[in-house]
């Protein structure tokens, strides 16, 4: 009881004075008030017509940094999301292409009705996330994210084989995980390709017409911003990674059975 | 009292209620309730978040911290067992 209330007034101590110290600029200068330079430069080339040589015609600032201003470092990024998928799933490569064997009922009717609902819900917040991700906070690797909590929760409140069952199966996320990923490499090397065509310029990662480079991704459809290629890496990212998390789920949620055969002989060394 | 001030006063509960959180998640024996308190902790997070204006971290911490996190840990205390001894 003592230790507890002890302890309880020394978190307390050592938050006020944290606190303090921040106040009193102890632990570096504060943050300024006004807008930063940078910032100022994001904000006016994020969505200008007017530069449309430095422009990224997307109004979200932080969907056109990401995929645009420093596209190549979110690729290496999926990379090494995906370099964790492939690891996770080689700990388990001995039953990860196998259907499961055990039969469960999953919870009441109750909870499977309300997940049932809620599910298409949570669906629908990822596509909207994903598809107005260049307009409004969002993007790829958010909406994969959230759409990958629907799987999960029908996971544990149906039941893996009831998944499975339903047509979401190990080598059809593999695919959608590898349609998602080539798309983002085609959208990355898209202009390029047409350029080859056309006989002119263009960048890897070019969204919009540069000095030396004049061809460029749409700008707006049916009048909506698009963002040009914001747009297409947005949708590719949330597929690839909402079917990269379902497939480690899917695994890991492999019943007993299935899952004891991956550690069979272990104590003999193989 | 002005925006600023509201904004700093909901920051300090939130960054209270977290430390409070993770607290009780490190003292609790049953790893299920420290498991709620975990994303108790992370809720507070991302409300800090929505007030210091990085709603795109919002998005995916609130999917990752409150959906996908306790999910994965509850599926690991299935395993293991519930109880710390």
């Amino acid at each position: 009881m003592w230790r507890d209330i002890a302890f309880a007034l020394a978190l307390i101590l050592a938050i006020i004075a944290l606190a303090y110290a921040t106040t009193l600029r102890g632990l570096g200068p504060l943050p300024p008030d006004n807008l930063r330079n940078l910032a100022i430069a994001y904000l006016k080339t994020t969505y200008n017509p007017f530069k449309p040589l430095f422009t990224a015609m997307a109004p979200e600032a932080v969907t056109a940094i990401i995929w645009d201003y420093r596209g190549l470092d979110t690729l290496f990024e999926t990379v090494v999301f995906y370099g964790a998928i492939i690891a996770a799933l080689t700990l388990y490569r001995e039953v990860y292409k196998e259907r499961d064997v055990l039969p469960l009922r999953g919870l009441s009717l109750i909870v499977k009705r309300s997940t049932a609902v809620i599910s298409i819900a949570i669906l629908s917040v990822a596509a909207a996330t994903a598809l107005h991700g260049h307009l409004t906070p969002g993007g790829g690797f958010q909406a994969g994210a959230i759409a990958a909590v629907a799987p999960l929760v029908i996971l544990v409140v149906f039941s893996k084989i009831f998944l499975e069952s339903r047509g979401v199966q190990y080598t059809k996320l593999l695919t959608l995980r590898n349609l998602g990923l080539l798309g983002i490499g085609l959208t990355a090397i898209a202009l390029i390709l047409v350029g080859l065509a056309l006989g002119s310029n263009a960048f890897i990662f070019q969204n919009q017409a540069k000095e030396l480079a004049r061809l460029s991704y749409p700008s707006k459809a049916l009048d909506v911003p698009l963002g040009g290629s914001l747009w297409f890496f947005n949708l590719f990212e949330a597929i690839a990674v909402a079917a990269g998390f379902t497939l480690v789920f899917m695994v890991l949620m492999s019943s007993e059975e299935l899952a004891k055969r991956e550690v069979v002989g272990e104590e003999h060394g193989y | 009292m002005n925006v600023a001030d509201l904004v700093f006063s909901m920051l300090a509960i939130s960054a209270l209620l977290s430390v409070a959180a993770t607290v009780l998640a490190v003292q609790a024996k049953d790893l299920l309730k420290a498991i709620v308190f975990s994303a108790m902790q992370s809720v507070a997070y991302t409300l800090m978040y929505f007030l210091l204006m990085a709603p795109d971290i919002v998005l995916v911490y609130a999917a990752v911290a409150v959906g996908i996190y306790p999910l994965a840990l509850v599926l690991l205390i299935k395993k293991v067992g519930r109880y710390e001894v």
